[in-house]
């Protein structure tokens, strides 16, 4: 048998031992499918780690041999889509966040209970607000979930949950494997870098919710693929997908459409630099740094005149914070944001290495192509570079000079994620490549077991060591930052998670009610409704999660569980009868059993079973109009 | 080897779509997903002509689009052009007016005409060169 021939049945192995362990790891997270959780730590079947991380490890084996890129594109995505399905596959209702509500709006376009879009024209609305809410990412991820849904003949809870994750986990990898090609360099560390894209925990974390951000997430990543390109090329077609793209994300969240569109400004600059710098070389610094600061001051520009289109936005830029807190937790949120509250040691190191060792690795770089000014690439990583410091300036400005934002600054951190990805694999690749021309310079061409015992002890030691570092223990450490960085994207504290009982009241009501209902309960009683019937559904109403009757409602009847808030809740929505959640592990046992007898005194009937649902931690009472 | 041959015959195959026959088993996916949505609502049936659908429209836009890049990279693009334009297309209709099945099935029939129109016209202008 030839070497060549050893060397396929080898990877072939691999490959069927990578799949085999991704297979297990699915089976695994399906086994830790719970419907009464707070977080996904809690439940998580023991050996997953494990297994995550064995198939990681073989992942990157296969990764740095000469496999075909298409079979190694499909193994990340594999790979991919089972670390991002957390949330979706361990809990019944996905995870307890904005996804939900977004769900909940979903299912009124997919059950068509309102025209027009999620909060559809009004005759009232002032048209700029009609706008705005027209060109809310909510309504392009809605119309996309109802379609697909709709040919999948699923119902919606399914294809809203898995929506992100497979489309992360397909077009991500890919995303980050073509950028890191216009680097020049090799299609191995392109390949790595797809990989890489997974140790940036808040990546994992938003490729884990279907929320219209991260779907504006992935076409933002592609609208950078598309901009790097058109720095070296006039092709038409190329500016056109930069522009496609940078619509689709701005049409998906405006987050990512006013970065996109920051970034396209940042690419028409650096063009025009590159047309200018021969002539008048100082004159086209100077416009490329104006422009650069314009590209900066766009996002936090874009929150303030937010105003003019919602009425309740009202971020501002202040100094508060610097009046407010002491020096010591400004320099900490400098540094490193919001990880300064209540972060370990370990997930803070988890999140900023990643964008640490990529902004190393770019000043590298450009180090190194500074004897080389006319290479095509350096372009291409000057511009990425800025694109870097935007993003770091930017979430410096949002977290200390503003305030009322409505997004989360935290966010950022995606953007830098998607943009050190590439450099963390170069960094990566530089070091093995380095180890490899190291191994090479003092071996013998090809090695042997038997050439082995004609060298010195010292040499052999070294070869060994080296070739060892190189195929395990580099391996090793990247599949064990994966698996770590997992720990970091999935948060450990949570609320309980959506129960199966709150799920199965909720059903059992939309099932066997056949007039107009609603339904009073807490927060989390709403979010429930949300999956299943959505929000403010005139059939089917469920207050919305700020509403202040809503909330009213339900203390009022915690306090004095009688029909007669039941009857204005009625007349309130229009609806023939109305219903009362009450759930132990959300209120406590002591005010739950207070609720449960105050309400048999005051003759509110049980609805459903008379023993309650989740074997007696939920009761439903209902009234119906005479 | 024998399969990557056979994908590629059946991607050239798509992709010339002689007599319109692509565009026709399209239209007739499409026809069966709405009986599907109607009637049975079978999961099943569903995926099939989910694979089936998004496979041949895909295949349209990536010919007619990323021409250039290779065969991997060009289907990935297919495949991400193909749900832009459900969702930009569902979008509209959906601001427009709503999304229930009649709607949703003139959706599903506007993006296979953009596709197989956009197929044809850059392969007439590839011939033409």
């Amino acid at each position: 048998m030839t070497l060549a021939n050893q060397t396929s049945k080898l990877l072939r192995i691999s490959e069927l031992l990578y799949l085999l362990f991704t297979a297990l790891s699915f089976y695994l997270l399906i086994a830790s499918r719970t419907g009464e959780a707070h977080t996904v730590w809690q439940v998580l079947h023991p050996a997953f780690n494990s297994t995550l991380f064995i198939a990681t490890f073989l992942l990157f084996t296969i990764i740095f041999t000469a496999e075909k890129t298409t079979h190694k594109l499909l193994f990340i995505i594999s790979h991919s889509i089972l670390i991002h399905s957390l949330f979706s596959i361990i809990f019944p209702a996905g995870d307890l966040s904005g996804q939900q509500m977004i769900l909940g709006r979903t299912r009124l376009v997919f059950d068509n209970a309102v025209l027009h879009g999620w909060t559809g024209w009004r005759p009232t609305m002032p048209v700029s607000t009609f706008v705005f809410e027209m060109f809310k990412g909510i309504n392009l991820q809605a119309a996309l979930s109802t379609i697909l849904a709709r040919m999948f003949s699923l119902d919606l809870l399914y294809v809203h949950l898995f929506l992100v994750p497979v489309l992360w986990g397909a077009f991500i990898p890919v995303a980050s494997f073509l950028t890191t090609k216009t680097l020049g360099v090799s299609e191995n560390a392109s390949i790595l870098s797809s990989l890489l894209v997974s140790v940036f925990p808040y990546a994992t974390y938003f490729g884990a919710i279907s929320v219209p951000n991260s779907l504006g997430f992935i076409f933002f990543f592609y609208s950078l693929y598309f901009m790097l390109r058109h720095l070296s090329t006039n092709d038409s077609k190329t500016t056109y997908y930069m522009v496609i793209f940078s619509v689709f994300s701005f049409l998906s969240h405006y987050l990512t459409g006013i970065m996109s569109f920051s970034l396209l400004f940042l690419t028409l600059a650096f063009k025009t630099y590159e047309g200018e710098k021969k002539p008048s070389s100082i004159n086209a610094r100077i416009l490329l740094v104006v422009s650069s600061v314009v590209c900066l001051s766009l996002l936090p520009l874009s929150f303030i005149y937010m105003k003019f289109f919602d009425s309740t936005s009202n971020a501002v830029f202040t100094l508060d914070k610097f009046y407010e807190l002491p020096l010591q937790e400004i320099v900490g949120l400098f540094f490193l944001g919001e990880l300064v509250h209540g972060f370990d040691l370990k997930t803070i190191l988890l999140i900023i290495v990643g964008p640490l060792l990529a902004l190393l690795s770019m000043i590298y770089q450009l180090y190194n192509l500074r004897r080389n000014p006319n290479d095509k690439i350096r372009i291409r990583i000057y511009f990425l570079f800025t694109a870097f410091l935007i993003i770091l300036v930017d979430y410096r400005i949002l977290k200390l000079f503003m305030s009322g934002l409505p997004i989360n600054e935290e966010r950022l951190w995606v953007f830098s994620g998607f943009i050190a990805a590439p450099f963390v694999a170069l960094a990566i690749f530089a070091i093995l490549s380095s180890l490899k021309t190291f191994v090479k310079a003092r071996s013998p061409s090809t090695i042997t077991f038997a050439g082995l015992k004609t060298m010195s002890k010292s040499d052999v030691f070294r070869v060994v060591s080296l070739l060892l570092a190189i195929n395990i223990l580099i391996p090793v450490l990247l599949g064990g930052w994966i698996t770590f960085s997992l720990s970091a994207a999935y948060p450990h504290v949570a609320p309980l998670q959506t129960t199966w009982y709150e799920l199965e009241a909720v059903k059992y009501i939309e099932e066997n009610t056949y007039e107009k209902y609603n339904v009073i309960g807490d927060i989390w009683t709403i979010f429930a409704g949300e999956v299943i019937v959505g929000i403010n559904n005139p059939r089917a109403y469920y207050f919305g999660e700020q509403s202040k009757i809503g909330h009213d409602l339900f203390v009022n009847m915690s306090r004095d569980p009688s029909p007669r808030w039941m009857l204005w809740s009625m007349n309130y929505t229009n609806t023939k009868v109305a219903y009362f959640i009450v759930t132990e592990p959300r209120v406590g046992t002591e005010e739950f059993n207070e609720v449960l007898s105050k309400a048999k005194e005051n003759s509110l009937q049980v609805y459903g079973h008379p023993e309650g649902f989740g074997n007696g931690k939920l009761y439903v009472f209902s009234y119906r109009k005479e | 080897m024998i399969g990557s041959i056979q994908l590629h015959k059946l991607e050239r195959s798509i992709t010339n779509d002689s007599h319109f026959l692509a565009t026709l088993i399209s239209c007739t996916l499409i026809f069966t997903i709405y009986v599907n949505l109607s009637t049975i609502q079978s999961f099943a049936i569903g995926i099939i002509a989910f694979v089936l659908y998004f496979m041949i429209n895909a295949i349209f836009l990536a010919q007619a689009f990323f021409e250039k890049e290779d065969a991997f990279s060009s289907l990935m693009f297919g495949v991400l052009l193909l749900i832009m334009l459900l969702g930009f297309v569902g979008w509209l209709v959906m601001i427009i007016h709503n999304l229930d099945v009649p709607m949703f099935t003139m959706v599903l029939l506007i993006t296979t005409t953009i596709s197989s129109l956009s197929n044809r016209r850059m392969k007439n202008k590839s011939d033409t060169r």
